[in-house]
């Protein structure tokens, strides 16, 4: 019991303590006007200095989707490494932070609660489960964000740019082409391959809106991205009489369905999203069957096109990155920095380089272009920057594993196509 | 009386934290508080009773899930009771004791390896009720989730809110509510662990028919201590769910389940404290080594090739599992006691009443 | 009618490679009573050592040298962490094979990296045509190798000196060792030939019609686990039994999700859970595993 006075001293002190530690503040947290205007003129905000713009991306190379976020950093690193020796934005250099979430919704929002506070932009977040969650708070934050990702519940934040075609958009294109080239007829029935979660089932959308006003009837079968072996999934579209595939599933899983459908003698076409080819794949034995009859419905172009931009992109690429294969996420890393930097430049020109500056100057642009394939649309944010779709075609000589088999173009169906926002 | 001190500057420090730390360590610390809550949990059941589950992640679900309907307004296709929230979050923890007590027909039949293997099909269950039950769930969208309000008080980033001259957002006052639920899960779980019940669940844990034979009804404490430890994870789950303000289907997967057994493993099987040390240390382990990467030896920063943090932080955290099953046993816990131990023999104690709890814990 | 039968013949390929997989569970567990999570990491092992090999050395050398490797990952375990656990019970020890998975899967997967990598195997996707239904070459391969090494493990159990040492161990580990067995032995051969069966089980899983191994190949060993578990953990049969239920529900799952959309689609990765657990209610050890009486 002798302890006790001692213990309310202490207990007191540590209060008293507490009290100072509290009302003298050394903290850095304490309130400050975020927004600021620099000695040069330029007004800005956070991750905006007098001499550096962080430049935050969040992406995966330990999880799933680990290929595709190798080729993005990298693609954008190459961007903002040509754009600081070109002399920076803003008389500023552009610094990047790449945090690797591995596909973890909670690392993911661990590292936006990190990057958030000190970044101008995010030039690319993968995962649209990760962007989703985030949503409201990045809108909050007015953090531009290019999710790598497409589907249709992405759009409707002012703060949050879908780059070109989304996943539904890119189907009604496939189906379209399927009619238009393919031989598919009213009343045929039309499988559709499609991932559980939102990839999968924004393309869904799609070819549920081209089949009813084209008359044509969809056979579902959903996975999960667990699943590897399409031997039962190819049995079914079998059996239903199915007479052309659509593929929104991952490449694995493009490989085997489109692999045992071919070996099986099922004689179709077969139409794929976007994320539903890897040119890895051409070094397995599904190979020969890939090469056959099999489309890919995208609205970024593909690295072997021939146009200058992507030409010197892939040779800077390859001197950079002289190990590393280079495959679609290339371009659309590549496309969506360039997206990040005009919109800085642009924001620049107006003299604000706070969060509502960018964006306001990114979203002020209704005809933008990377100098090659669609022009996008960044004024309006509840509809797809694009409607125009290139469909590739998996090719072993082509650089990147593809080549161009019809240049970017809009269906009449996608054109007017109500997309539903999420 | 050295505990005393300990105790005071382990408050002074928990309330000085939201003051000076930015947004990312208080998410850092939510996310392992919530973890604590989930460990203590599944430590009564595998550590304590020797019930392995794999489920764990499924009560999380239906804790964070249940919350957001039973305190959500309905809208357009969404359901909701739209109910004052403490008392949804309190729903929320009957339902997952609910959902715990469903599978008690399964929970109290098997054994040992057949009971961790069983629960495995609670999570796959789960995933596929969160991605297909949508006017409950939100389908693959998640839901957003209402921020709690406890005497008017609101747990979220508005209105406003500035204290000695510190911004409170959702994180800082969070924070308060997190301590809180941390500490009451801890004092209820070291009292259910230090009285009748816990020496009847070490009992089943080292010798189940011994057990029955003194007299341990044996199915009801299995059953019991099963749905306990889902409404710890259902508390986890809605302390989750209020940092994440939306929910995500994907998280609740079997990699989740798995964390939770190397956080009871790394920190000490069957006790409170080492719940919440290997909660700690598995949750602050990856965000540790993603802040510092560029200062560590050895790690990489992402993108550059070499062993990334992510990576790294998976085989330190491998490793720990390995290293203390095979130096340490009692886990982290186990070896601060060695230390105390050790540091103690060589000082004298500075008191003479000894304290009521000293040689455990 | 066809598409039922085809159906059924693809769920009893895909379920002979999940009884492959099971099969190196019910070893383990036969004789050391351990679950052993980290099956995955010695699939992906034995694997990537085939992978790695075959354009050098051939197909079979390869192959040899995969199971040769994946049978010492698996001895290397028991020998360097397993035996030396100071643990208490087997809930434990299974959490630690947790550990050594993390371990392994994550080294493997920043080996492979973001290839996919083709196993060289013979078969190719060449298709054998019964009738109306169609089925890989590689599958069929796979039912008679999974047929063969479980009558092989049913006979060695029996017969064999480790079978009978094994048997015992399993029975009442402290009378085995007092009768002269040496348990650290059983054990230790126990998970060299898992890790062996893991390497075969490794071939068939990334072969045609899956691409090739990756790093997504451990899911599948997840997908063992209730096919382990409703046959019975200590019982071969049932590892087979188990592997073709596991299988061949979730072909029909799938192939029928149409009709079954009641239950939500993509129902076809739950239903082997389920299955499983409404087995597990009637026979709490699964349908051939051995039923532990304790009564007061």
């Amino acid at each position: 019991m002798r302890n006790k006075p001692r213990t309310v001293t202490r207990a007191a002190a540590a209060a008293a303590l507490l009290a100072l530690a509290v009302a003298s503040c050394a903290s850095e947290k304490a309130t400050g006007g975020p927004a600021a205007t620099g000695g040069d003129g330029v007004k800005t905000g956070p991750g905006v200095t007098a001499d550096k713009i962080t430049v935050a991306m969040m992406t995966d190379l330990t999880g799933p989707y680990a290929s595709l976020g190798k080729s993005i950093t990298q693609a954008q690193q190459l961007y903002f490494e040509q754009l600081n020796h070109a002399g920076g934005v803003c008389g500023r250099t552009v610094e990047t932070v790449v945090r690797d979430h591995g596909y973890d919704a909670q690392k993911a929002v661990a590292a936006y609660t990190e990057l958030a506070p000190k970044s101008a932009v995010v030039a690319h977040f993968i995962g649209s489960p990760m962007v989703l969650a985030l949503k409201q708070r990045i809108e909050a934050d007015k953090l531009l964000t290019i999710p790598m990702a497409w589907a249709t519940g992405l759009l409707g934040a002012r703060a949050i740019q879908v780059t070109a075609t989304t996943y539904d958009v890119d189907m009604i294109n496939g189906v379209d082409f399927l009619v238009k080239e393919k031989g598919i007829k009213k009343g045929d029935t039309i499988g559709h391959l499609y991932f559980e979660g939102d990839y999968g089932e924004s393309a869904l959308d799609g070819s549920k809106y081209a089949a009813e006003k084209l008359g044509l009837k969809i056979f579902e079968q959903k996975i999960k991205a667990t699943d590897q072996d399409m031997s039962a999934q190819v049995a079914a579209f079998k059996s239903a009489g199915v007479k052309a595939i659509l593929i929104s599933a991952g490449p694995r899983q493009a490989a085997s369905l489109v692999g045992v459908a071919v070996s099986k003698g099922m004689d179709v076409p077969f139409v794929g999203s976007n994320s539903a080819y890897a040119p890895q794949l051409l070094a397995t034995p599904a190979a020969p069957a890939l090469l056959k009859d099999y489309y890919i419905m995208t609205g970024g172009a593909p690295m072997s096109a021939k146009e200058p931009v992507i030409e010197k992109l892939a040779a800077d690429y390859k001197a950079k990155y002289p190990n590393d294969v280079i495959d679609s996420g290339v371009s659309a890393g590549y496309s969506a920095a360039q997206i990040v930097g005009d919109a800085l430049k642009k924001a620049c020109e107006a003299k604000d380089l706070s969060r509502e500056g960018i964006i306001t100057a990114h979203r002020g642009q209704k005809a933008w272009s990377a100098g090659y394939g669609s022009t996008q649309d960044f004024s309006v944010f509840d509809q797809p920057a694009s409607r125009e779709s290139y469909i590739v075609k998996p090719d072993k000589a082509a650089l990147g594993g593809s080549v161009i088999y019809k240049e970017p173009a809009v269906s009449d169906l996608a054109k007017d196509y109500p997309v539903p926002v999420g | 009386m050295s505990r005393v001190i300990l105790w005071a500057a382990g408050a002074v420090l928990a309330v000085a934290v939201p003051f000076y730390l930015e947004g990312f360590w208080l998410q850092a610390g939510l996310f392992a508080m919530a973890a604590c809550v989930g460990a203590i949990g599944i430590n009564l059941l595998t550590g304590a009773t020797g019930q392995l589950s794999l489920g764990h992640a499924f009560f999380l679900a239906i804790g964070a899930y249940a919350y957001v309907y039973f305190a959500a307004e309905p809208e357009g296709d969404l359901g909701g009771l739209g109910l004052p929230t403490p008392l949804a979050a309190l729903l929320a923890l009957v339902a997952a004791g609910l959902a715990g007590g469903a599978f008690s027909p399964i929970a109290g039949r098997l054994r040992g390896a057949y009971l961790g293997i069983a629960t495995l099909a609670l999570i796959y269950l789960g995933q596929h009720l969160l991605f297909n039950a949508e006017p409950l769930t939100g389908g693959y969208n998640g839901r957003a989730v209402p921020p709690m309000e406890l005497f008017g008080f609101v747990f979220a980033d508005t209105p406003e809110l500035v204290i000695f001259n510190v911004p409170f957002g959702a994180l800082e006052r969070l924070w308060f509510l997190g301590l809180a639920v941390v500490l009451v899960a801890a004092w209820f779980a070291r009292g259910v662990l230090r009285g009748r019940p816990g020496r009847a669940m070490n009992t089943i844990r080292d010798h189940e028919i011994a057990a029955a034979v003194i007299g341990v009804p044996v199915g009801r404490y299995r059953a019991g201590v099963f749905v306990l430890s889902s409404m710890y994870a259902g508390a986890a789950g809605v302390l989750l769910a209020l940092v994440f303000q939306q929910t995500v289907p994907e998280y609740f997967g079997i990699l989740l389940s798995l964390d939770y057994l190397a956080m009871i493993v790394i920190g000490g099987l069957g006790s409170v404290a080492g719940a919440v040390i290997g909660a700690i240390f598995v949750s602050l382990l990856p965000q540790l080594l993603t802040r510092y990467s560029e200062a560590l030896p050895l790690v990489a920063e992402p993108g550059s090739g070499g062993v990334s943090p992510a990576e790294a932080a998976r085989i330190l955290y491998g490793a720990a599992v390995v290293a203390v099953v095979l130096f340490l046993p009692g886990g982290l816990l186990g070896l601060a006691a060695r230390i105390r131990a050790t540091v103690t023999r060589r000082v004298p104690p500075p008191s003479l009443t000894p304290s009521p709890d000293s040689p455990r814990s | 009618m066809i598409t039922f039968l085809e159906l059924l013949v693809n769920g009893i390929s895909v379920g002979a490679v999940y009884a492959l997989i099971a099969l190196g569970f019910v070893v383990i567990f036969k004789a050391t009573e351990v679950v052993n999570f980290a099956h995955a990491s010695l699939l992906l092992a034995g694997g990537f050592v085939v992978a790695k090999l075959h354009p050098s050395i051939g197909f079979w050398a390869a192959l040899a040298a995969g199971i040769g490797g994946a049978a010492l990952v698996g001895a290397l375990i028991e020998f360097l962490i397993i035996r030396r656990a100071n643990v208490a019970g087997h809930s434990v020890l299974a959490i630690v094979t947790i550990g050594v998975d993390i371990l392994l899967v994550t080294e493997l997967t920043r080996q492979i990296g973001t290839d996919v990598l083709a196993l060289g195997d013979p078969w190719g996707d060449r298709v054998l045509h019964l009738g109306p239904i169609s089925i890989a070459e590689t599958r069929v391969v796979a039912l008679a190798v999974a047929a063969l090494l479980i009558t092989a493990f049913l006979l060695a159990f029996k017969y064999t000196g480790w079978g009978v040492a094994m048997r015992a161990t399993a029975e009442d580990a402290e009378t085995a060792a007092l009768m002269g067995i040496r348990l650290g032995r059983v054990s230790l051969g126990a998970w060299a030939v898992a890790g062996a069966l893991a390497a075969v089980a490794a071939l068939f899983l990334c072969v045609f019609p899956t691409p090739g191994l990756d790093r997504g190949t451990t899911f599948a060993a997840m997908k063992a686990f209730p096919a382990a578990i409703l046959g019975g953990l200590d019982s071969t049969t049932g590892a087979l039994v188990g592997g073709l239920i596991v299988g061949v529900t979730e072909a029909m799952m799938s192939g029928y999700q149409n009709e079954l959309a009641f239950l939500g689609r993509g129902i076809g990765d739950v239903a082997p859970f389920l299955v499983m657990t409404v087995i597990l209610l009637i026979r709490p050890a699964g349908l051939f595993g051995t039923r532990e009486l304790s009564r007061v």
